[in-house]
Parts: structure tokens; C-alpha cells; sequence
């Protein structure tokens, strides 16, 4: 149904899907209901497992694409409860969490491969801080930032398209596949400010971010 | 009044979550004081949404929805969090909103005085925060009302953040809620206002063997690597 990424009339048929998972977290928060929680993960798990194998590093791997889905998965189950519609959409809040839950698991790997190095006698200092302290949640809940939110991804879904394709490159390399703006600046070998003009070229085609 | 804000680069690598640790903390530290930014977050985060939602699938292997349930079923920690269990963040917020950033008052558990302050001179104390990324180091500084921070030149690139009142240096003063950044070699000396002990968070680009701010503050001065010693973190 969904299986092709680069149609815009996956954009209706999100809109409305928006309001079964909104009903499925429901579902899940009031009754622990497994068959929500079945059709939630059909949908989404394949996309979350997508997202974790953008990050070239880890295209080898065999376990890494299935433990952020079980992890994200996982907390989706246990925060159903948090989730307040007039906050997020389902899909940004699952996102979020994917995207929280994929900077968690890059640091464990990564602390476990200086630990076999052993370069270090406090190895095991790990920050005392959560990913969620940092990336947390917005916490106001209001009518108006739904119905912005909601205006900005109508905007993006019909102008992604029409973005020159260095620049859909560009935001695809920064968001999906984990490089900061310096990263993506080594790798296409270009200068830092050409990264950013193009990104924020990229932003204000898409209206997001107006100058200041 | 917040005047200065990170630029689009750091609020796109914060929403995308490729921004190091860090930076990323300096970030949300921003956004606390500042609702703007929020905003364009908000609307970045949509753009990520969108991104991910569009994503050609990957199938899952066929077990991995029964093991999620045997893990669900098994253990009394997946059981889902009822709304008055979980870790209220407005009980949190209330405690904190009008003095610290959450995670700034998650490092130093509500009380500043319980981190490690070191002292250089009578006008200036750093403590080390810590943080899961070495690249980096990232300290609370505190400059008493008037004093000054010993003058530095920069060996990597600096982010501050202003948490409590405002200092200046030669360009402008900056407030709470700014964020400043300046890059490798530039020389600066800031100074707290008058009024007001002034506080700040920063984190510095950093060789990774050298893990203390003081001596690296020092360094231009002394010119020579430091012994393998190295600083103890609180």
C-alpha cells in the first residue's frame, strides 16, 4: 500500500492513517490491546529497521536494524500512555523516539569498541545524562502548535519534490543518515558553508525556516 | 531578551540527532529561554518526520514481533507506564523552569554547589560536566559580579550559553539565554556585568588526551604538552 516511498498520494493516505494511530496508541495506553499494538508495528517497524541501515557504517550489520526496532518498538509499548495527540502526531512522536533510541544504541557501540581499545581507566564513565534529557519532548500542548505542525507537513510533503536534487540529497544525508553538517562537508569533499547554504536553500524552499 | 541564537546548521543537526552530545546540550539549553527556536525545532522535527515516513521499508524478520512480546511478558518493566507513574516532567519543570535547564539540573542534581568547582583566581571557578563525549569538554563557568575570565585564545571552537546574568567582551554583552559561538584562534576575555555573578555553560572542541580545561586554558602560556596526567572528573 505504502511501499513506495516517493508518491505524494502517500500524503492523504498518511493524513488519515494519523487518526487510526492516534486510536491504536489509545488502545494500547487504556487496554494493552495486541492487536493495536500488532498493526502500529507492521506499519511502522519497517520503517524504524529502513532508518537504522541509512547510516552506512553500520550497513553490515546483522543485528543493529532489528535491535533499534525491538528498542523503539519497546518504548512505544511502554510510553503509549505519554502520548498526548494535541502534542505530536503519532508519526513524529515515533520518529522521535527511533531517532532518540538510534543515537543510544550508536553510543553503546561506540563505548564498547574504546572499551576493547582500552585507551581509557574511565572507560565506563558514561554520561549521567538520558538521551531524553537532551532531545526532549516539546512540552507544551496546545491547539495552535497541532494545527502548525500539521500546516508545515502538508508544506513539506508537497515541496519535497520540487527541491533540486543536491539539495533533497543533502537533507536526506543529514536527517536520515546521522551525519552532522561538518560530516556530510568531508564526505561530498565541499566546503562547510556550501553544506550549509544548501541545506538552508533546502529549508527555505520548503518554507521552514525564514531568516531572521 | 534572547539576541543570540544558533545558527540553522546546529537546530538542523539537534533535530536530526547528529549533533554531538555536547553541542546538543548547549542546544537545548538555547531552547529553554528561547520559545523562537523551539518553534523552528518543532518544525524540523516535521521535516524528519516526513523524511522517515517516506523511507523505501525493511522488512522485519518474521520472530521479531513474537520476541517483542515474550520481552513485554516477561518483564514487570515493559508494563506500560500509566500516566501518574511516570517521572512527571511537570513536577520536574515546576522545580527547575525558573532557575536551570532540566538536563543542566539533572548533572548537578538540582544543587550547582555539588559539582566539582575548580578555582583560577578569586573571580573565576569551572566545574567539568559529564558528558559521554570525548571530542569535547563541557563546563558550568562562573565569573563573579565584575570579574573576569583570564584571557584566553581559543584552540578549538567554543560554544557558551548564558544560564544566570551576563557578561561582555569585546564585541557586545550577551544575556541569558544567548548562544555564542566562537571559533579556533580568536582571543577573548569576557566579563561578567556589575550587577551579577554571571553563569555559563560551555563545551570546547578538544584534543581527546587532554582531559583538563585549566590546563588547556593555560597551554598558550606554557607552549608544551602536559604529562599524562590527568584531571580527575568530580
Amino acid at each position: 500500500m505504502e511501499t513506495d516511498s516517493d508518491t505524494i498520494t502517500q500524503d492523504s493516505a498518511s493524513e488519515a492513517a494519523a487518526a487510526r494511530w492516534i486510536d491504536c496508541l489509545a488502545r494500547i495506553s487504556a487496554d494493552r490491546d495486541l492487536v493495536a499494538y500488532k498493526a502500529l508495528f507492521d506499519h511502522f517497524a519497517p520503517l524504524i529497521k529502513s532508518f537504522a541501515y541509512k547510516i552506512p557504517s553500520l550497513q553490515e550489520s546483522e543485528t543493529f536494524g532489528e535491535d533499534l526496532v525491538q528498542e523503539t518498538m519497546l518504548k512505544v509499548w511502554t510510553r503509549a500512555s505519554t502520548f498526548d495527540p494535541g502534542l505530536s502526531s503519532p508519526g513524529t512522536w515515533i520518529f522521535t523516539i527511533a531517532r532518540n533510541m538510534r543515537i543510544d544504541l550508536l553510543r553503546k557501540q561506540a563505548r564498547h569498541s574504546v572499551n576493547t581499545v582500552s585507551l581509557y581507566q574511565d572507560d565506563d564513565d558514561s554520561s549521567e545524562l538520558d538521551m531524553e534529557d537532551i532531545w526532549f519532548e516539546d512540552e507544551t500542548s496546545d491547539v495552535f502548535n497541532l494545527l502548525l505542525q500539521e500546516r508545515t507537513r502538508k508544506q513539506v510533503n508537497e515541496s519535497l519534490l520540487t527541491l533540486p536534487p543536491e539539495q533533497a540529497d543533502i537533507l536526506r544525508r543529514v536527517y536520515l543518515e546521522d551525519k552532522s553538517h561538518s560530516e556530510v562537508a568531508a564526505e561530498l569533499h565541499l566546503p562547510l558553508g556550501t553544506v550549509k547554504s544548501r541545506v538552508r536553500l533546502a529549508l527555505n524552499k520548503l518554507k521552514l525556516v525564514v531568516d531572521r | 531578551m534572547v539576541k543570540y541564537h544558533p545558527d540553522v546548521r546546529y537546530l538542523t543537526d539537534y533535530s536530526a540527532g547528529s549533533l554531538p552530545q555536547s553541542q546538543a546540550l548547549c542546544v537545548a539549553t538555547h531552547l529553554h529561554y528561547c520559545n523562537s527556536c523551539k518553534a523552528r525545532v518543532r518544525e524540523l522535527n516535521e521535516l524528519g518526520t516526513v523524511l522517515f515516513t517516506r523511507q523505501q521499508p525493511v522488512a522485519v524478520e518474521s520472530a521479531a514481533f513474537d520476541n517483542l512480546l515474550s520481552r513485554i511478558h516477561s518483564d514487570a518493566d515493559h508494563k506500560p507506564e500509566q500516566p501518574a507513574s511516570v517521572p512527571s516532567r511537570d513536577s520536574a519543570r515546576q522545580s527547575t523552569q525558573s532557575t536551570l535547564p532540566r538536563a543542566i539540573a539533572k548533572l548537578c542534581k538540582d544543587n550547582l554547589d555539588s559539582l566539582n568547582w575548580q578555582s583560577i583566581g578569586k573571580q573565576f571557578r569551572f566545574a567539568q560536566l559529564k558528558l559521554g563525549d570525548r571530542q569535547r569538554e563541557t563546563s558550568l563557568l562562573h565569573i563573579k559580579a565584575g570579574g573576569a575570565v583570564p584571557r584566553h585564545r581559543h584552540r578549538g571552537d567554543e560554544i557558551t550559553v548564558v544560564l544566570q546574568g551576563s557578561f561582555s567582551d569585546q564585541e557586545d554583552k550577551y544575556n541569558i539565554g544567548d548562544f555564542i559561538v566562537r571559533t579556533h584562534g580568536e582571543i577573548h576575555r569576557p566579563v561578567a556585568s556589575q550587577d551579577e555573578d554571571c553563569l555559563c555553560l560551555s563545551t570546547l572542541d578538544a584534543p581527546i588526551q587532554m582531559s583538563n580545561w585549566l590546563l588547556r586554558l593555560l597551554m598558550p602560556f606554557f607552549n608544551k604538552q602536559p604529562g599524562q596526567r590527568s584531571a580527575s572528573f568530580g
